[in-house]
C-alpha cells in the first residue's frame, strides 16, 4: 500500500518518534531493570552528541571533532557546580553556556582556512582536555577524576534515579524537536545550499561564515547539555572519559546513523552503545574497530542508515502526485509588479588575473527598466563581468554603482541583499530540495523566519512559511513548472533547471537580474516563452541583463546590446545598429568573411 | 637554556618533517593526509623491531622503515583517497582519519600501551653545542629537516615532476587534458610522503620513544607548522616547525609541561586568526567561482 506523496509531505510524522520518546520516558513505570535504563541514558547522552555533530558535519559539512571536550566542558562546569550546591538549573545552564563560548572561540578560528583546519582546531581542542584539567586539579580534581558530585536538586527537589532518568529522556526528546525545528526551517535549507554550494547560497544573500558558525553553535549546545547530565550520572567523572576515543565513538555514530539526519543520530548512537562499547571483551581491539567504522562507513554508506530508510520509504510506500496547491497556482502579476528596477553604471572597469587582462576599460550601463544584451565568444568577459557586478571578483580598477551605492567593495551576499539577483552558466540546484524550497529559500535572507523562531515554531513561522511557498508556486507557474513543485529539483532536466533558477532569481524582490546564458539548453518552443516572460518583467519595471549566445534571442528582447572581445567593449548600440556593425561580424565570423560581406 | 633551544629545534624538525609529508600530499592530490604521522608512528615501532629483535644497523632499519611507510602510503590512497575521489564526496578528512585511527589500534595490539625505546645512537651520549646539550638522534632530525625541506622545495619548483605536482594542484582538469597521468600522481605522492615519515622514524624514536598514541599530538602540530608556514610552501614548514617547536619547549620550562599544548594551541588559534595564509603564502589561486 502506498500513500501519496501529499499526505507523506504533510502528515505529521513528528508524532511517531515523539510517541516513541514518550513510551520510553514510561518504561521505569513498566518495570524495566535499572541496567536497561542505564543504557538508555548512554545512548540518550551519546545522540545528543552525535546530533550536534551531524548538524556541524552533515549538514554544514565542517568536520568538528571537538564534541567529545565539549562534552567534557558541560560535565566539568556542572560538577564543579554541583559541589558547591547549585541548583541543577543553574549548574545546566551554565554548563550549556560554557560549551557555547568554548565552541566560539574554536569555531571562529577554525573557520578561517576551510574544512581542515576546523578538525584540526577541534582535534586539538580534545588533545588539551587532560592538560586543563590537570592544571586546575584543585577544583577539578585532576588526572584522577573529580568526586563527590551530589544527586541534581531540581529547584529545591532531591532528584531519584528514576527522577534523574525522566531528567534524560526529556532533555533528549526536547533538544531533538529543536534541532529538528532549525534544520527542516529555511535556516536548516540555508545550510543544505551552502553545503552543496557556498557560491550559491552567498549568491542567495547568506553570509557563508555566519551560517558555519551558527550551525556549529547549534551543535555545540546539545554536546554541552550531554556532559552536564553526564555529570550527574555516577557522580564522578575522570578525563579518560573525554579522550579522542570518545571523539572517534561520536562520528562512528553520527557516519552509521547517517551524518545529514536528525533521528539517524538516535540510531548510530543506539548501535554505538549497544554494539561495540558494550563489548568489553574486545577492549584491545576497539580502536581498530573504531577506525574500520569510519574508513568503510564514509567509503560505502555514506548517507547512513537514514539514507538507507528515506530511499525505500520514497521509493515503496509514497505514490507521486502533484499537490493540490501546486495544482491551483496561478501565475501572478502581482508579484512581478512589485519588481522595481534599478540602474547600474559600470565605469573604466580593469580586471586582471595576475598578467591576463580580462577586461580592459569596460564602460556599460544597465538602464532601469530596460533589458541589456551582453553577447561575445567564448572567453571575452561576459561572465568575468557579471562575476564582479555580483561580488565574486574584486575589481582591479573601476566603480560600479548601482542606483549610486558603490558595489565594488562589497561581499558576494552583501550585493545579493542590496538587490542584484543572478543566473549561473551551469544551473545550480542543490541537493535534497523540492523545486518550491529552492525558489523559497531565496526569500529567506532578506525576509525570512528568525531562528527562535524557527526553533521554538512561534506562531508567525507557519504563516510565514506558507505565504513563501504560495510566492514560490506563483513564480513556478509563471515559468509553467509549478506542477513539478515538490519533486526534487536537482534531479530535473538541464532546461527546467535553467527556468528554476529564473523563478529563484526573480523571487528575491531583485533590483538587478543578472541571466547567465538562460536560452541555451532550451528547445525553441521554451525559448520563445523564455524571451516573452523578459519582456513581461521588463514592462513591470524590472531591469534585465542577459549575458547569451543565442544571437537571435538577444536581438529579439534586448533594449540596449553591448559586444565584448577581448575584455573590451568593441560595439554597442540598439539591436539594429549592432547587427549591422562591421566589428561584430568580424568578432564572430573572422576579418575575411567581414571583408567578403562588404 | 641553549639545552632548551635544541630541544624545541629537534621535536620542531620533527613537525617539520611531518608538514613537508603533509605538503607533498596536498600539491600532488590537495588532499590532507590526516594518517601522515600515524604512519610515523608506525614507523617508530618497527624501528624499535628492527634493532632489539633483529639487530639490524641504523641504516639498514631506516630503509625498511621508508619501505613500510611507502606501502601503507600507497595502500592508503587506493584505499581511502581514490574511491571517493571516483564517487565525488569529499570524505577524505574521515577516511584519512580512519586509516589513522586503525594504525593506532593496530600499534595498541602488537606492541601494547608502554612506550618503548629504541637503542640507535646511544654510543654518542650525549654532545655538547654551543654551549647546550643535545643528543646525536636530535642533532641529525635538524640536519635531515633541512635537507628533506630544501630537498621538496628545489624538486617541486625546479624539476619537471614538482612541477607537474603543482600544475595539478592547481587545476586537475587542465592538467589531465595535458597528459598528465593524475592518479599516479596521487599515488606517487603517497608513497613519497609515507617514504619520508617511514626513512625518519627511527630517529624520531630516539627522541620521543615509540608508543601507540605518538601520532595523535604530531598530527595537530604538524597542521599548526602547516598554518604557520603556509599551505604548500616547503621553506614555511623549516621556519615554523622552529618556531612552533621552541616555543613548546620554552613553555614548558618556564611555566610547566601543561602548559606546553595549551600554548601551541593559543599560537594556533592567533595563526588562523590572524594570519590564515601563513607566512610564506604562495598567494591564493585565483579560482573561476561560476
Amino acid at each position: 500500500m502506498r500513500i501519496g506523496l501529499r499526505r507523506y509531505l504533510t502528515a505529521p510524522f513528528w508524532i511517531i518518534p515523539l510517541v516513541g520518546a514518550l513510551i520510553v520516558l514510561a518504561l521505569p513505570l513498566l518495570g524495566a531493570a535499572p541496567a536497561v535504563l542505564r543504557v538508555i541514558v548512554s545512548i540518550c547522552l551519546l545522540a545528543l552528541l552525535v546530533v550536534g555533530l551531524n548538524v556541524t558535519f552533515g549538514y554544514s559539512g565542517e568536520l568538528a571533532l571537538g564534541q567529545s571536550a565539549l562534552y567534557a566542558v558541560g560535565a566539568y562546569v556542572a560538577g564543579y557546580l554541583a559541589i558547591q550546591k547549585f541548583d541543577l538549573s543553574v549548574t545546566f545552564f551554565v554548563a550549556l553556556m560554557s560549551a557555547a563560548v568554548v565552541g566560539l572561540l574554536t569555531g571562529v578560528p577554525g573557520l578561517r582556512l576551510g574544512s581542515w583546519s576546523m578538525a584540526m582546531v577541534t582535534f586539538f581542542l580534545v588533545l588539551l582536555v587532560p592538560d586543563v584539567v590537570t592544571l586546575l586539579t584543585e577544583q577539578l580534581g585532576g588526572p584522577s577524576g573529580l568526586t563527590g558530585i551530589p544527586l541534581p536538586v531540581l529547584f529545591g527537589a532531591k532528584l531519584t534515579t528514576a527522577g534523574y532518568y525522566s531528567l534524560v529522556v526529556t532533555v533528549t526528546i526536547v533538544f531533538f524537536a529543536a534541532v529538528r525545528n532549525f534544520i527542516v526551517s529555511p535556516h536548516g535549507q540555508a545550510l543544505r545550499v551552502m553545503h552543496e554550494s557556498p557560491v550559491l547560497a552567498r549568491s542567495l544573500g547568506f553570509s557563508v561564515t555566519r551560517l558555519k558558525l551558527t550551525a556549529y553553535l547549534i551543535g555545540a549546545i546539545p554536546a554541552g547539555a550531554a556532559g552536564a547530565l553526564f555529570a550527574y550520572q555516577d557522580g564522578y567523572i575522570s578525563p579518560t572519559s573525554f579522550g579522542l576515543s570518545m571523539a572517534i565513538v561520536i562520528l562512528a555514530g553520527s557516519i552509521i546513523g547517517g551524518s545529514a539526519s536528525i533521528y539517524g543520530a538516535l540510531v548510530g548512537a543506539a548501535i554505538m552503545v549497544i554494539g561495540p562499547l558494550r563489548a568489553t571483551g574486545v577492549q584491545q581491539f576497539s580502536l581498530i574497530i573504531f577506525g574500520l567504522l569510519l574508513l568503510l562507513g564514509a567509503l560505502f554508506f555514506s548517507g547512513g542508515i537514514a539514507q538507507l530508510f528515506r530511499t525505500l520509504v520514497r521509493r515503496y510506500l509514497v505514490r507521486d502526485e502533484v499537490l493540490p496547491d501546486a495544482q491551483a497556482a496561478v501565475p501572478s502579476d502581482e508579484l512581478i509588479s512589485r519588481l522595481r528596477g534599478e540602474t547600474l553604471v559600470v565605469e573604466q572597469l580593469v580586471k586582471r588575473f595576475g598578467g591576463n587582462t580580462a577586461l580592459d576599460d569596460v564602460s556599460v550601463t544597465f538602464a532601469a527598466g530596460t533589458v541589456t544584451g551582453l553577447i561575445g565568444p567564448n572567453g571575452s568577459g561576459k561572465t568575468t563581468l557579471l562575476n564582479i557586478v555580483s561580488g565574486f571578483y574584486r575589481p582591479t580598477a573601476g566603480s560600479i554603482r548601482l542606483e549610486g551605492d558603490d558595489l565594488g567593495s562589497l561581499q558576494p551576499h552583501q550585493v545579493a541583499r542590496r538587490g542584484v539577483a543572478r543566473t549561473f552558466q551551469t544551473p545550480v540546484i542543490p541537493k535534497g530540495l523540492t523545486a518550491a524550497e529552492s525558489v523559497a529559500i531565496a526569500m529567506q535572507s532578506a525576509h525570512g523566519v528568525s531562528l527562535p523562531a524557527a526553533v521554538l515554531r512561534l506562531p508567525g513561522y507557519r504563516r510565514t512559511i506558507r505565504r513563501h511557498r504560495q510566492e514560490a508556486l506563483e513564480l513556478l507557474a509563471l515559468l509553467d513548472i509549478a506542477h513539478l513543485a515538490d519533486v526534487d529539483a536537482s534531479a530535473l532536466p538541464l532546461g527546467t533547471r535553467r527556468l528554476l533558477e529564473v523563478a529563484r532569481a526573480l523571487a528575491a524582490d531583485a533590483k538587478l537580474i543578472l541571466l547567465d546564458e538562460p536560452a541555451s539548453g532550451l528547445d525553441q518552443g521554451e525559448v520563445e516563452e523564455l524571451a516573452n516572460l523578459i519582456r513581461k518583467l521588463r514592462a513591470s519595471g524590472a531591469t534585465i541583463v542577459l549575458v547569451e549566445h543565442n544571437f537571435e534571442m538577444v536581438m529579439s528582447v534586448a533594449d540596449h546590446v553591448y559586444v565584448l572581445d577581448t575584455g573590451r567593449i568593441v560595439s554597442s548600440g540598439d539591436p539594429d545598429q549592432v547587427r549591422n556593425d562591421p566589428r561584430v561580424t568580424e568578432v564572430y565570423l573572422g576579418t575575411a568573411f567581414a571583408e567578403k560581406e562588404q | 637554556m641553549i639545552t632548551t633551544l635544541w630541544a624545541g629545534l629537534s621535536i620542531g624538525a620533527v613537525y617539520a618533517l611531518v608538514a613537508i609529508a603533509y605538503n607533498i600530499v596536498f600539491v600532488g592530490t590537495r588532499v590532507f593526509n590526516f594518517a601522515q604521522a600515524y604512519i610515523l608512528m608506525i614507523g617508530t615501532f618497527i624501528a624499535v623491531e628492527a634493532a632489539t629483535r633483529f639487530n639490524l644497523p641504523l641504516i639498514v632499519a631506516i630503509v625498511v622503515c621508508a619501505a613500510a611507510g611507502a606501502l601503507i602510503g600507497a595502500v592508503e590512497e587506493i584505499v581511502a583517497v581514490r574511491r571517493l575521489a571516483r564517487t565525488g564526496s569529499h570524505n577524505e578528512l574521515v577516511t584519512t582519519l580512519g586509516i589513522g585511527v586503525i594504525l593506532s589500534g593496530i600499534a595498541l595490539l602488537v606492541w601494547g600501551s608502554e612506550p618503548r625505546s629504541v637503542p640507535y645512537l646511544k654510543e654518542f651520549g650525549v654532545l655538547e653545542v654551543l654551549g647546550g646539550r643535545i643528543t646525536m638522534g636530535e642533532l641529525l632530525l635538524i640536519v635531515v629537516a633541512l635537507v628533506a625541506g630544501v630537498g621538496a622545495w628545489v624538486l617541486s619548483t625546479r624539476t619537471s615532476i614538482g612541477l607537474t605536482a603543482l600544475a595539478t594542484s592547481e587545476d586537475r582538469d587542465a592538467a589531465m587534458l595535458r597528459g598528465i597521468n593524475v592518479r599516479w600522481l596521487a599515488t606517487g605522492a603517497f608513497t613519497l610522503a609515507g617514504a619520508l615519515v617511514g626513512a625518519v622514524a627511527p630517529l624520531v624514536a630516539t627522541k620521543t620513544y615509540a608508543t601507540y598514541h605518538l601520532g595523535e599530538g604530531l598530527a595537530v602540530k604538524a597542521f599548526l607548522v602547516l598554518a604557520l608556514g603556509g599551505f604548500g610552501s616547503f621553506l614555511g614548514a623549516l621556519l615554523a616547525g622552529s618556531i612552533v617547536g621552541v616555543l613548546e619547549m620554552f613553555a614548558a620550562r618556564y611555566l610547566g609541561s601543561e602548559w606546553q599544548n595549551i600554548t601551541v594551541f593559543v599560537l594556533l588559534l592567533i595563526v588562523l586568526l590572524v594570519l590564515p595564509h601563513g607566512l610564506f603564502s604562495r598567494g591564493k589561486a585565483q579560482e573561476r567561482v561560476v
